[in-house]
């Protein structure tokens, strides 16, 4: 039996001629925490509905703990907790109602002193009605929502969207918490500090394409380097010019580089140059991201 | 399932209790007002001959003819109102509101939520009906010593509630059609003219010699508003029919809802174009 837990391949969804996603080919691990980036359009929510079966895909394929999303939706949702992107509740219900109400709708009743405890961490008061709550309280609903079945798997898609700082570092508290408890977590996000935080792994989806799927740490280590060298004497720019290299910065003691091809290279350069210091600074997953936009937008980083 | 149907219910709860006491205002009005015009009939009698007022299906030579030309006339036109705002709301107006994805990620199957949705409508429409249906009969039973008549308010009630198949059958197109048009603006634009043009069209069919034999086209031709079905009923053969459209359009809305891109609103053939 596969160990993934989600996983697609050469899946595809056209809206008449428009294309949503393109020959992904997904795996998220039993376990970990998988952050699906992009910006707005990029795929992400088409994706998650693709796998909640919501919509179908033109072509591909898209299981759930081994089994087809389309044929066998019914037993893959019994054990998943699915937050959606446009999140829109019964505004007429008091929150607490549509809690009973949605946790009656599922296969095994959630614990209702389990969601009255995570409404109680996120600070929602259940019994307004849901059309009172500003954005931020109705996302709360949502998160408890998807939360309260303790399910083996959670799509998210952009939870901490709407809500305050204090409220997202809850929500990832809650997200590092269910999958310590042994669920694995598929959120999307175009937030990376936050998928930097959680993540143990990341994908990046692009015009409907992914075009990476990394470990965290990885990503950040080994697309690109940036490095400051200090020297006796700072070389002159044409000295260090190399492709695949760009100069950050530059003063009197020595420049910072970021280097994304020919490391062994530009290590000898420099080093001929006769180097004092060397410091690696860590490059942030935001980063990462800009550069893999930058292929894209025709920038000039990569 | 079944609480998934209690709350389509609960849903409903106040648009049926409204409709069902609004629209019995309909028929307590003109049936409680009836003796007090009573005699003044026979004189309207040679305007309401004119084509016009035939082709609204209106005659009102007598208690009976006035009955089925107002109360059990009108009443299924304007419950056909309600059948397609709910029809067309059930599916199509909640993709619209962004709120039947919550639903569809369920662990339910599609099938099911199409059938406990038909069936709240179909007891939504059952109920409407006889509270509509009561209200009628009682008002007939108040006034039955004011008036000449041997319609009887058992006659009343029976021959409301015999407009069911009907309104089911214009619920159940309401439906089918919101899961298989983009949007729900669309679905209650195809479902109103439907109720319209058949409404209109049987009418004109049984005036004009021409027109007779498309008659059994229109959904209004099964369904008898006359004074003669206020005390024997529907036929057989029409609520037969009615039920037959009403099964079929059933199981296109399943069908449809089945293969539907929840959220996208697309037609049917919109939904999967591949690029080469």
């Amino acid at each position: 039996m596969s160990d993934y837990i989600i996983e697609t391949s050469g899946l595809s969804v056209y809206y008449g001629k428009h294309r949503g996603i393109l020959d992904v080919d997904l795996q998220v691990e039993r376990g970990e925490v998988f952050g699906f980036l992009g910006p707005n359009g990029a795929g992400k929510t088409t994706t998650q509905r693709v796998l909640m079966d919501v919509i179908r895909p033109t072509r591909g394929k898209a299981h759930i703990f081994g089994r087809d999303c389309q044929k066998e939706g019914v037993a893959i949702r019994e054990r998943i907790g699915y937050l959606p992107g446009e999140l829109n509740l019964y505004g007429e219900m008091r929150a607490e109602e549509f809690f009973k109400m949605f946790a009656s709708l599922q296969k095994n009743s959630p614990d209702p002193l389990y969601w009255r405890s995570l409404a109680e961490r996120l600070d929602l008061d259940t019994k307004r009605r849901i059309r009172q709550f500003s954005r931020g309280n109705k996302q709360k609903v949502g998160i408890v929502m998807a939360f309260m079945n303790k399910p083996d798997l959670l799509i998210l898609d952009e939870p901490t969207s709407g809500l305050d700082p204090l409220v997202q570092q809850t929500v990832l508290e809650l997200v590092r918490e269910a999958n310590q408890a042994g669920s694995t977590v598929f959120f999307s996000t175009h937030i990376l500090p936050e998928a930097q935080d959680v993540c143990d792994r990341v994908g990046i989806i692009r015009n409907g394409q992914l075009v990476a799927t990394e470990r965290v740490e990885d990503l950040t280590t080994q697309h690109f380097k940036r490095i400051r060298f200090n020297f006796v004497t700072t070389p002159l720019p044409d000295a260090v010019a190399e492709d695949g290299v760009i100069e950050i910065s530059r003063d009197e003691q020595g420049i910072t580089l970021e280097i994304h091809s020919h490391l062994d290279q530009v290590m000898q350069k420099m080093a001929s140059f006769g180097i004092t210091d060397i410091e690696t600074i860590p490059v942030s997953l935001e980063e990462i991201f800009l550069a893999y936009y930058g292929k894209e937008n025709g920038g000039t980083h990569v | 399932m079944f609480r998934l149907f209690l709350q389509e219910l609960r849903f409903r709860r106040i648009a049926i209790i409204g409709w069902g006491l609004g629209l019995c205002f309909f028929p307590v009005v003109y049936v409680g007002l009836y003796p007090s015009f009573a005699d003044q009939m026979a004189g309207f009698q040679e305007i309401l001959d004119l084509a016009f007022y035939q082709a609204m299906g209106i005659s009102m030579g007598s208690f009976e003819d006035y009955m089925a030309s107002t109360v059990t006339n009108l009443v299924p036109l304007i419950l056909c109102i309600f059948a397609v705002a709910n029809g067309t709301g059930t599916l199509a107006g909640e993709e619209d509101e962004g709120r039947l994805e919550l639903i569809v990620t369920l662990p339910t199957p599609r099938w099911q939520i199409v059938a406990v949705k038909a069936a709240a409508l179909v007891l939504a429409l059952l109920i409407i009906l006889s509270i509509v249906a009561a209200g009628a009969a009682l008002t007939l039973q108040v006034i039955s010593s004011q008036i000449d008549t041997n319609v009887t308010p058992k006659n009343v009630f029976f021959s409301l509630l015999g407009a069911l198949p009907l309104v089911l059958a214009v619920g159940m197109i309401s439906l089918f059609l919101g899961a298989f048009s983009p949007s729900r603006r669309v679905a209650s634009v195809i479902s109103a003219v439907v109720v319209l043009v058949s409404y209109l069209g049987n009418n004109l069919s049984g005036l004009i010699e021409s027109l007779e034999k498309i008659g059994p086209l229109f959904l209004f031709h099964y369904y008898k508003a006359t004074g003669e079905a206020l005390k024997k009923g529907q036929s057989f053969e029409n609520l037969l029919a009615l039920s037959i459209i009403t099964l079929v359009a059933f199981g296109l809305a399943m069908f449809f809802f089945q293969r539907r891109n929840i959220t996208v609103g697309a037609w049917p053939w919109q939904r999967a174009v591949i690029q080469s």
